[in-house]
């Protein structure tokens, strides 16, 4: 069975007395260890997509399957546990906590896991070293480069091994040169940790990376590559 | 860390939380030091109606304390050893009393004169310390007289002046006798101050030709809010012919003003607390909305509404504890120093006498354990209320509305 699945699965929004489908009848598997990009212009649904497969929205219609659980029929509590322990969220205003350090940030969600304070941090520096963040652990998210920021973000969105990393337009914030970094580090850790990742972007060069496009019109597949 | 995350986050506004931490604490300050100076008017209230003349608990014939009738007298020989055993008495004093003429030359008044055992009832009563002129009677004076400074003016008296008391006595002939002027008082209740005389109760019995009989003999308790439970417990023990009154049967007025009183507090600080609380409630719910996005985050990294409702109570939680210690201890700070030294207002007014008692122009403060607990317990009360509604707005915002917020 594949890792997500989705089923003809519908969103529409009411704006005043008109409706706007945001995504229509619009139905995709996703394998554990694939390294997908989700692709179209400002207003294809990428966004409204990715928040779906992340449990933060709820379809108007079809089905949304989650290591073979039908998460549009669970309760606001178990869609918090599967945020909690399945999924992993990149965002692209990186959105880190303010008031917590580097390290704090990243090991929030060991912390609501409810792991030991030695082991979580343990685990956070390993990844910190690897992603090229040493010595940066104490530093309050103000006082990184945006490129830091977002690196700690991923570490964070990681560092609890989630079946899935959703990363909405990752790159949009940072320059051409950081974006190419962010990629490969992407990729690499998909290659040596499987991880899974599902990202959008509108950025050729940063499609360019992914193993499987998935091309967006309107709220309609257009195109897979 | 969500301990660690909430007390960071009361201080991510400096400046914000500095001004509402300090209108919680200005206004719980001020408020235990109100209670404590209203505690302080309640008292000087009480004791200058219970302190300077009628004591805790007076115990006399059945009725005399009706009308005062001079004939409801009885023996200092009966049995009330069981005053001396107890020890939330401090004093009893027994007292004989009658009314009558007092002059000086051409001049007279009308006077209530009270026989006593100077000793005995310094112990009961503080006259002593409400002089103005003189001293008080002495242990073996056996003709002196202490009056109050409006009777010495009227009479045109000062220390060691002669006095003439007239009365009708006991056995029907009219008694009198000198007496010499010791000191003058000033209490400060017109009543005592215009017409009560204390002379030596041996002196009083001879004039109305009752030796070894008494009116009543007042007591002085430790526990003066208590007394009616004491005259309870007294009353069974009084042979039949006596009784014992507290203070509120006395003075039924007073009772109703000290009952009165713990209703007014409750007024009190619920007006304050409802005015401190709406602000306190105004800045959580603003410091709450501006996290809205933040909180977006921390519900799509997986925090339950729960958890989110729990951090942003600690945060209201920790800053009304902070608020409250700083508060009780600000407080009580200047209540001791309005007790210490109070500021004296007899320049600018003049007492108030009022059911039965008098509120002295003065403010001073009393320490008493309610005072403190109250408010303190309704400022914690109130900053829980007021960080209820911001923790469950942030508890159900919906993380993608929260995130796409900007
Ligand atoms: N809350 C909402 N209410 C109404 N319409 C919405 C809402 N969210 C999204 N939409 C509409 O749904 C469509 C898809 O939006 P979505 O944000 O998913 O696009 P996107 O591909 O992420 O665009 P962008 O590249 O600009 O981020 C758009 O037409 C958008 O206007
Ligand atoms: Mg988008």
């Amino acid at each position: 069975m594949a890792l997500i699945e989705l089923k003809a699965v519908s969103k529409i929004y009411r704006v005043g007395n008109q409706q706007v489908a945001a995504v229509q009848d619009f139905s995709l598997e996703v394998e554990t260890g694939e390294f997908c990009v989700l692709a179209g212009p400002s207003g294809s649904g990428k966004t409204t997509l990715l928040n779906l497969i992340g449990c933060l929205d709820r379809p108007t219609s079809g089905e949304v399957w989650l290591a073979g659980q039908d998460v549009t029929r669970a309760g606001e509590k178990a869609l918090a546990d599967i945020r909690l322990n399945k999924i992993g969220f990149i965002f692209q205003a990186y959105n880190l906590i303010p008031v917590l350090t580097a390290a704090e940030n990243a090991e929030f969600t060991l912390m609501l896991m409810g792991m030991a304070k030695k082991n979580r941090r343990q685990r956070v520096l390993e990844l910190f070293s690897e992603l090229g963040l040493d010595g940066l652990e104490n530093r309050k998210p103000a006082d990184l480069s945006g490129g830091q920021q977002q690196r700690v973000a991923i570490v964070r969105a990681m560092v609890a091994e989630p079946a899935v990393i959703l990363a909405d337009e990752p790159t949009a914030s940072l320059d051409s040169q950081a974006s190419e970094e962010l990629m490969i580090l992407m990729q690499k850790l998909n290659r040596e940790r499987n991880a899974t990742f599902i990202f959008s972007s509108h950025d050729p060069l940063v499609i360019s990376h992914a193993r499987r496009v998935i091309k967006l019109l309107d709220g309609h597949l257009e195109q897979e590559l | 860390m969500l301990y660690r995350l909430a007390l960071r986050n009361i201080w991510r506004n400096r400046r914000r939380t500095l001004l509402t931490l300090s209108a919680m604490i200005v206004s719980s300050a001020l408020l235990i030091l109100c209670l404590g100076v209203f505690s302080g008017m309640l008292r000087d209230l009480l004791a200058t109606a219970t302190e300077q003349y009628y004591g805790h608990l007076v115990i006399s014939a059945r009725g005399y304390q009706d009308d005062r009738d001079l004939f409801r007298y009885f023996s200092d020989r009966e049995s009330l050893s069981f005053l001396s055993h107890t020890d939330v008495i401090l004093g009893t004093s027994p007292r004989l009393r009658n009314f009558g003429l007092l002059s000086h030359r051409q001049d007279s008044a009308p006077a209530e004169v009270l026989g006593i055992l100077p000793e005995r009832e310094k112990k009961v009563t503080g006259l002593q310390d409400a002089l103005v002129a003189g001293t008080y009677l002495s242990a073996n004076d056996h003709d002196g007289v202490v009056l109050g400074s409006g009777l010495a003016r009227r009479l045109g008296v000062a220390p060691g002046a002669q006095l003439v008391f007239v009365t009708q006595a006991a056995d029907g002939s009219i008694g009198n006798d000198l007496l010499t002027v010791r000191g003058v008082f000033r209490t400060g209740d017109a009543g005592h101050d215009n017409s009560l005389a204390l002379v030596p109760l041996i002196w009083l019995q001879n004039i109305l030709t009752l030796p070894g009989q008494l009116h009543e003999i007042a007591v002085r308790t430790n526990q003066p809010l208590n007394a009616a439970v004491l005259a309870e417990r007294f009353r069974k023990r009084l042979p039949d012919s006596l009784e014992i009154l507290d203070w509120g049967q006395m003075l039924p007025e007073m009772r109703e003003v000290v009952a009165s009183y713990d209703v007014s507090r409750m007024i009190i600080v619920t007006i304050l607390y409802i005015a401190t609380g709406l602000g306190i409630l105004n800045t959580f719910f603003m410091s709450v909305m501006e996290r809205t996005r933040e909180f977006g985050v921390l519900k799509a990294l997986g925090m339950k509404p729960g958890q989110i409702r729990w951090m942003v109570f600690l945060e209201t939680l920790f800053m009304g504890c902070l608020a409250l210690v700083c508060g009780v201890v600000v407080g009580v700070a200047l209540s001791l120093y309005m007790a210490r030294f109070g500021i004296d207002l007899s320049g600018t007014l003049t007492p108030i006498t009022y059911a039965g008692g008098t509120i002295l122009p003065r403010l001073y403060a009393v320490i008493e354990p309610a005072n403190i607990i109250i408010p303190a317990a309704c400022l914690l009360f109130v900053s829980l209320l007021a960080g209820f509604f911001p923790a469950r707005r942030a508890a159900r915002m919906q993380p993608i509305d929260a995130i796409r917020e900007d």
